[in-house]
């Protein structure tokens, strides 16, 4: 299991537990001071990361994706600070 | 459709965040846009929606203090409400009264705070994202959700400011309450007590006129439905371990 904060310039705090087997992604959870719209996507974006490789760009674009599938709002990070964390993390 | 406004009310934490729950249901159903204006009792600290209770409160500083604990159905961070030292707020309409817009939506709201302030003096703007701040320090914190079509916007006023009292309830280490770190925070933080001669009363009477001005308005009160609501709600969510240790 590892562990990463990440305070985005002129953003939020972002911080993430993620757990992984062999480069891909088991478990992941993100907690912190941010805002999305809605809310409850937020299990939905760490359901979409479980079995992804350790890219950034690939699992920005994941998360981008689920993002704009529910036309959601995530104010003060962005897709890539999620997943700039998750590669913090991971190190 | 006229607003309603529920004048400075006292709740518990799980109650204040069940009121804005069932009075934002309430306008899902038709009910009139509110406006509502509360004190915490006891003292409490609130987390944001994605925030972890563990890694924020040091709970075993609030069981000592009799420090409630709640985490909101908002976004944004840790807040300490003290029971003497602030004044909430809560915006509850439909969405479509504001827009789309979630940063222009947190500059109109916010407006009405810091056209309180302008009556107390205080010469107040909003910084997006979700702050208001006079002389670089900020003085309200604010937090929104949208759900159902239905904005709901709380935020807090700092009437006065005791930094170490706060952060004995926070997750800061013992060695970091240090005085350097209480001065970092004063230069950071500031409230309606420090800027302005403005006694916490003529505080609160400069929110409610600037929060209803140019709006149809009247005085009103919760229906026995969203009482009802509100208890179960305080109950069986905000009091509850799954809801507040979600994270």
């Amino acid at each position: 299991m590892g562990s990463a904060s990440l305070k985005v310039s002129g953003g939020k705090m972002v911080n993430t537990k993620v757990e992984l087997h062999n480069d891909s992604i088991i478990s992941v959870q993100f907690t912190g001071d941010f805002f999305l719209h809605p809310e409850e996507l937020i299990e939905v974006i760490e359901s979409s990361l479980i079995g992804k490789r350790l890219d950034e760009d690939d699992l920005a674009q994941t998360i981008n994706y689920v993002l704009q599938e529910h036309n959601a709002q995530l104010i003060g990070a962005s897709g890539q600070d999620f997943a700039r964390v998750i590669m913090e993390a991971s190190q | 459709m006229k607003w309603r406004v529920i004048p400075l009310e006292i709740h518990d934490a799980a109650t204040a965040m069940a009121l804005d729950e069932a009075a934002s249901e309430a306008v899902r159903l038709g009910g009139p846009p509110t406006i509502r204006f509360y004190r915490w009792l006891p003292s409490a600290v609130s987390i944001g929606y994605f925030q972890s209770m563990e890694a924020e409160v040091n709970l075993d500083a609030c069981r000592r203090l009799g420090v409630d604990q709640v985490r909101r159905r908002t976004g944004g961070g840790t807040v300490y409400h003290d029971h003497d030292g602030e004044i909430t707020y809560s915006v509850i309409a439909p969405e479509s009264f504001f827009g789309k817009d979630i940063i222009a939506s947190y500059n109109l709201i916010c407006g009405w705070i810091v056209e309180a302030f302008s009556q107390l003096g205080i010469c107040a703007e909003f910084k997006p994202i979700n702050d208001i701040v006079t002389q670089g320090k900020k003085i309200s914190g604010n937090a929104q959700t949208r759900r159902n079509k239905v904005l709901l916007q709380h935020g807090t006023i700092l009437y006065d400011l005791d930094v170490k009292k706060m952060f004995s309830v926070l997750r800061v280490s013992e060695e970091k309450i240090s005085d350097k770190m209480i001065a970092a925070v004063e230069d950071r933080v500031t409230c309606v007590r420090k800027v302005s001669n403005a006694t916490r009363d003529e505080t609160y009477q400069a929110l409610c006129e600037a929060f209803t001005k140019d709006k149809d308005f009247y005085e009103g009160e919760w229906t026995e439905k969203e009482l009802a609501y509100t208890k179960e709600l305080a109950k069986t969510k905000y009091s509850t371990r799954d809801w507040n240790f979600q994270r």
